[in-house]
């Protein structure tokens, strides 16, 4: 894995009396072996990857409390798991990345949903909304209101998200539903402090295990007939006991303020930055006292409609601050005043933004044109509207100042194994001539990027081939489908490969054989060649594709830029009908560097020989044209002024961050750019061969006229001329 | 009630930089020393070297005295209200002004000046780089101060990253309600890379105190051998004699240069060339800035870049001297540098005399070979065989004049300067942009194909027909300039090919034969 966690998830162990310090996501496990949970499991992706990492690194802990971790295959896997729970008291936690990960989940959870649950089920969604997000921006609303799944959103300050996990478990077995909790990324990642707890034992567990399954109870299926009284259930026993105790916890909280003729509805999750924008309003104080009354939904689903009503009853308007589209719970909230008849106006979308996140600055301004809308008595809304574009007034002149900056999205690291693949696929096209290519998620996708910009569609993780499906069948040339290892054992192997293969289909499949999930922290998948446990899962994609009964397969080193070319002409090329498979075999580079630095570090201090190799350009022979970024893109590569006074180009340079993986110069080689890459080698712990052949080589070259190990007269700088206008 | 506001903070890094480490060094002091912090971050574990940041708030209250209440810490910087914005990198110092979140009533910047050039700015074909001096220019005026300098610079010589340079530099802003001491044991309670973070932190600390703003570095000028001055002096001195001042810099630089490259013959020739040029420029009334330029585009344009000038750089010893001490940082231990050639046809017959190149080429050409069939070859350059295969070639150096590359790139030389010479006559400003379109002939294989055929294009579409009088003179410097500026858009050649039509459109002129 990219981070351990190692020495954080000693905080686990803490118990009554301490406090935790760390991070959102450690405070959640931690909420999590609190509450007492028989099993863990889930599937990794940005921010909740390192929740799974974290239960990873503290297995050993877990295992004393006899706590089931399961690194799932998919997030279907991981919600499929969640139906220990229905037959079972027992509690259990998944998490993934919503809402893509929800979307794969989603066939499990409408099947858990539908018959309810004994024990705990919790949902955690790393919700992947706003900046820095790398999926649809869609929101995991929409399935707790079609599965009735519970659904919380807790203030982001860690007691609150802890207390609102341990509730969330109680709350699931009261109402025999399976809840979710989303927490946005930056609470993912805020750092705090709470009251610790001891962890406590599961019901049953590990340790503590079950004698023999349950009578057969027919009720407990999905399936038809008690699947019309299941949905009964739902809204006529499971909702209202879990309205009476999100109300009778008081999981959701009211803020009282003396402007008591308006009120803001918040998501629990949003809360903060509400409290923030007051503040700098004039309209709360930073200890979260505020002068509007605020109605905290840690709850965002379902809504307690006595709550509501209580709320919003003596207003004369409330501000519904709700992040997304569509409004659902403003939409709701209107539809439980009309039902009393409270005749109080609800502003929401409209002051604010249909779309998109609710930042600093959109609260500002929609906070403010909330107020001039609704003209609370005792404040100046002009006023404070003006105040609020005092606040962010100056940002399109600083904006306009500068012009345009030229983006920087996350790229292939230094040695990335896969952007050769990309060099080579650009080579290719150069010849043959444009390709469809369909592209898929992973960090393969960031070809869609400069230099490279190359991808017609993203259709999901693991889903490359099956979306090019009847693409291939209606055009004239092959199209190519890129899949990483971590996708084909996601998704891809069935409903890409066997569809393919099913359908005697043709075309060009990339598999990109790093050997991790490398996108969200290099976790082991099952062809990595290590597992948790340190033993190789065993399964191999080379040996599954033949099975299954794939003839064309070639298996290419990918820094071999000039091979993987030819290769591909030859897959897009050969009269051979069926699937082509290209094996793009290369160790994703950040854990390989882990690795071999460490390795290389131990070799040093034993006195064992180790070379060293890096890249570089001589910039006497470069001329600045750059064709070999524009054919790599790797962040080592990059360019510094031309030392020669007579040209202004910016000529090519090799960083120190260089880890030789050789592209720059294979690329070079293989497009016959320029003769100015160099590989450099630096000999450790030398052997007497090596530094006797060294120091002959060099005599013989000093008499012949070359470098001969001294270092070179300082060279004369030129006479001082007046500076030529 | 006139509270304390939180004090806020906003890192602006490049994912994978070590962002992460600064901001839990901040937020550990900030807990040992009692106060309410919180830092959030949107890494995204494939955040992977694109701009990120972190956003750390401290109440400098501490929590003892604060009667069990506890501040509400936002989550999100916000727009006007950062107190410190640091950033590891001057174009992500940019980023911040530009997103709102530096502004001059409140925001200390504290950021570095070097550069991390983004893939944009990488990927142009001649300089795509941000302009640095705007930057600087613009993060002054919407701070309330701005401490600028070299941060990686000093993290290097330090040898620590540049989140530790970039802590003492925090340190040394007296923003936080933390003392250096409780900085420095964020790093040591660390425990990585201690002595060498806090050499980093400790000149971070000095520069923030001594309140010193670097300028950038203007370039150096590129060494000249020892040897190759003594037979130049004569050639030097009528440079300094009989050439305007303005063009006396590259023009020394001139004949030095291509006194190395070939011979004082072939400096005698460059500066043959510029008298005629000089005249140009003297009758024009361009003040000596024709002059200075073609010197400049002149001498780059005779060292050609060919088999024998790349041969000549490979076996240099300060070459080898720079990389053995600035990129492999050898003590004593045992090296090789090993270089890749993958020649052509045509370059192998760049030293073949005309005659024999020609039919050569030309059969290569019908049987489809050009472009397709090459001789790659890797070169241990410090082993005995592979210095003796460089210096054999750069031998080759005194038949390098009768070979078929010499002829070529004289004869296309003599085309541009006449061009030049006859555009002066009309317009200086016109002369001096046909000038500037050598910059397109650079490189090696595709690239100098490309960029040949793309000045071959500008020259018979807008300055030949300008010189006709077809394109009124008045259009034509523009025209030329932004159908250079085409050229190097993009390697298909689709901006150029737009641009030339769009000036043609303009003209209501008949397409000119290609």
């Amino acid at each position: 894995m990219e981070r351990s966690f190692k020495k954080e998830v000693e905080a686990l162990r803490l118990g009554d009396g301490d406090t935790f310090h760390g991070e959102g996501i450690l405070a959640v496990t931690k909420a999590l072996l609190q509450s007492g949970v028989s099993y863990v499991g889930g599937y990794q992706g940005a921010p909740v990857s390192h929740l799974l990492d974290v239960l990873v690194d503290a297995e050993d802990m877990m295992a004393e409390l006899g706590v089931h971790l399961e690194t799932c295959s998919n997030e279907a896997s991981a919600a499929a798991m969640l139906g220990a729970s229905i037959n079972y008291p027992l509690r259990g936690a998944v998490t993934w990345k919503s809402i893509v990960g929800t979307n794969v989940a989603a066939d499990a959870l409408s099947n858990l949903s539908s018959p309810g649950v004994l024990g705990g089920a919790m949902i955690i969604l790393g919700e992947d909304y706003g900046e820095g997000a790398s999926v649809i921006q869609e929101r995991s609303y929409a399935y707790a209101l079609k599965s009735s799944m519970w659904l919380l959103d807790p203030r982001p300050d860690l007691p609150t998200i802890v207390r609102t996990v341990e509730l969330g478990f109680d709350l699931s077995e009261a109402s025999h539903a399976p809840v979710m909790l989303e927490l946005r990324i930056r609470a993912c990642h805020a750092t705090g402090e709470f009251a610790a707890r001891n962890n406590r034992k599961g019901v049953a567990s590990g340790l503590d295990k079950i004698d023999g399954p349950p009578r057969f109870n027919y009720d407990r299926l999905a399936h038809p007939p008690v699947i019309y009284k299941q949905e009964k259930l739902k809204v006529e026993e499971r909702m209202p006991a879990a309205r009476a105790f999100i109300a009778k916890h008081k999981m959701n909280e009211t803020i009282d303020g003396d402007l008591s003729d308006i009120g803001i509805v918040v998501m629990g999750g949003l809360t903060n930055s509400v409290l923030r924008a007051l503040e700098r309003l004039g309209l709360a104080d930073v200890f979260g006292a505020s002068r509007i009354p605020i109605k905290v939904l840690n709850v965002v689903y379902p809504l307690v409609p006595d709550e509501i009503r209580e709320f919003c009853a003596s207003k004369r308007s409330v501000l519904v601050v709700e992040e997304g589209h569509p409004d659902y719970i403003e939409q709701a909230i209107n539809v439980e005043l009309r039902r009393a008849d409270i005749q109080t106006k609800i502003y929401g979308k409209g002051p604010l933004p249909q779309s998109g996140e609710y930042t600093s600055e959109v609260l500002l301004e929609g906070l403010a044109a909330y107020l001039q809308a609704a003209r609370p008595a005792g404040i100046d809304a002009d006023a404070i509207a003006e105040q609020a574009r005092g606040l962010y007034g100056h940002k399109p002149k600083a904006a306009a100042a500068l012009g345009p900056l030229p983006p920087r999205p996350p790229s292939f690291c230094t040695g990335c194994p896969e952007r050769p693949v990309f060099s080579a696929l650009k080579l290719v096209q150069r010849e043959l001539g444009p390709a469809h290519i369909s592209a898929d998620i992973g960090c393969h996708a960031f070809g869609t990027l400069p230099p490279f910009s190359m991808g017609n569609s993203i259709l999901g993780y693991g889903m490359s081939l099956a979306s090019a499906a009847a693409v291939g069948p209606n055009m004239t040339e092959r199209s190519i489908s890129i899949m990483g290892d971590g996708g084909f054992w996601h998704n891809g192997l069935i409903t890409g490969v066997a569809s393919n293969l099913f359908n005697k289909g043709d075309g060009v499949l990339i598999v990109m054989q790093n050997g991790y999930t490398s996108a969200t922290g290099q976790q082991f998948m099952p062809s990595s060649l290590s597992n948790r446990d340190g033993a190789a899962p065993g399964m191999d994609i080379e040996k599954t594709l033949r099975s299954m009964g794939v003839k064309w397969l070639r298996k290419v080193r990918t820094y071999g830029v000039a091979n993987m070319t030819k290769t591909l002409k030859e897959a897009m090329k050969t009269a051979e009908k069926g699937l082509k498979v290209i094996i793009a075999d290369g160790e994703c580079q950040l854990a390989r560097q882990r690795r071999v630095r460490a390795e290389d570090a131990i070799k040093l201090k034993q006195g064992q020989r180790v070379t060293h190799a890096r890249y570089g350009v001589d910039d006497e022979i470069c001329t600045g044209d750059h064709s070999c970024i524009r054919l790599s893109g790797c962040p080592s590569l990059t360019v510094k002024p031309s030392p020669d006074p007579l040209r202004t180009d910016p000529v090519a340079n090799v960083v120190d961050s260089c880890v030789g993986c050789g592209l720059c110069g294979e690329v070079a080689h293989a497009a016959v750019l320029c003769p100015s890459f160099y590989r450099a080698e630096i000999v450790r712990n030398a052997t007497a061969w090596d530094r006797f052949l060294f120091r002959f080589r060099q005599t013989v070259i000093g008499w012949l006229g070359g470098y001969n190990g001294k270092t070179a007269p300082a060279a004369e700088p030129l006479p001082e001329l007046k500076a030529a206008a | 009630m006139t509270a304390q506001r939180p004090i806020t903070l906003l890192i602006a890094a490049l994912g994978g930089e070590g962002g992460g480490v600064l901001t839990n060094w901040l937020v550990n002091a900030a807990e040992d020393a009692g106060f309410p912090v919180q830092s959030t971050s949107i890494p995204g574990v494939a955040q992977r070297t694109g701009a990120t940041t972190y956003y750390i708030e401290i109440y400098p209250v501490q929590i003892a005295a604060l009667n069990g209440k506890r501040p509400v810490l936002a989550l999100t910087p916000g727009v006007g209200d950062i107190d410190i914005a640091v950033a590891s990198e001057l174009l992500e110092a940019g980023r911040a002004v530009a997103g709102g979140f530096v502004t001059p009533n409140r925001t200390h910047v504290i950021a570095s000046l070097s550069r991390f050039y983004a893939m944009d700015e990488k990927t142009a074909m001649g300089d795509g780089r941000f302009d640095t001096d705007k930057l600087i220019a613009v993060i002054n005026d919407n701070a309330h101060d701005a401490l600028l300098f070299d941060m990686a610079k000093l993290a290097a010589e330090a040898g620590s990253i540049i989140s530790a340079v970039m802590l003492g530099a925090i340190a040394g802003s007296h923003r936080l309600p933390l003392t250096v001491e409780q900085l420095e044991a964020a790093i040591r309670a660390d425990g990585k890379a201690v002595d060498s973070n806090l050499r980093g932190f400790r000149a971070g600390l000095e520069t923030a105190r001594a309140r010193s703003v670097e300028e950038t570095q203007p370039t150096p000028p590129l060494p000249v051998k020892k040897n190759a001055r003594l037979t130049l002096a004569g050639l030097e001195d009528e440079v300094m004699r009989d050439l305007p001042a303005a063009a006396h810099q590259f023009a020394i630089e001139g004949v030095r240069r291509l006194t190395a490259y070939q011979s004082v013959a072939y400096a005698r020739l460059y500066l043959d060339r510029l008298a005629a040029i000089a005249q140009a420029d003297a009758q024009s009334g361009a003040q000596g800035k024709l002059l200075k330029e073609t010197a400049r585009h002149l001498a780059v344009r005779m060292s050609f870049e060919d088999v024998v000038r790349v041969a000549q750089a490979k076996i240099e010893p300060s070459r080898m001297a720079r990389i053995a001490r600035d990129e492999l940082r050898v003590k004593d231990e045992p090296f090789s540098v090993h270089d890749f050639l993958k020649p052509g046809i045509e370059e192998l017959c760049q030293l073949l005399p005309p005659f024999l190149a020609r039919p050569i080429i030309r059969l290569a050409e019908r049987r489809g070979w050009l472009g397709k069939v090459y001789f790659g070859m890797e070169i241990n350059s410090t082993s005995v065989f592979g210095y003796l295969r460089f210096a054999t070639l750069a031998k080759l150096r005194a038949i390098r004049p009768y070979g078929y590359r010499y002829a070529l790139e004289q004869a296309q030389l003599t085309g541009w300067l006449a061009l030049i010479a006859e555009a002066a006559q009309r317009s200086p400003a016109f002369a001096l942009e046909v000038v500037e379109c050598a910059r397109l002939i650079k490189g090696y294989g595709d690239t100098y194909t490309r960029g040949l055929h793309n000045y071959q294009t500008i020259e018979t579409r807008i300055v030949r027909p300008a010189l006709a009088g077809d394109i009124p003179l008045a259009r034509a410097a523009d025209a030329v300039a932004s159908a250079r500026t085409a050229a190097l858009v993009d390697p298909e050649g689709e901006s150029l090919a737009r641009c030339l039509a769009e000036i043609e459109r303009q003209t209501h002129l008949p397409i000119a034969a290609e």
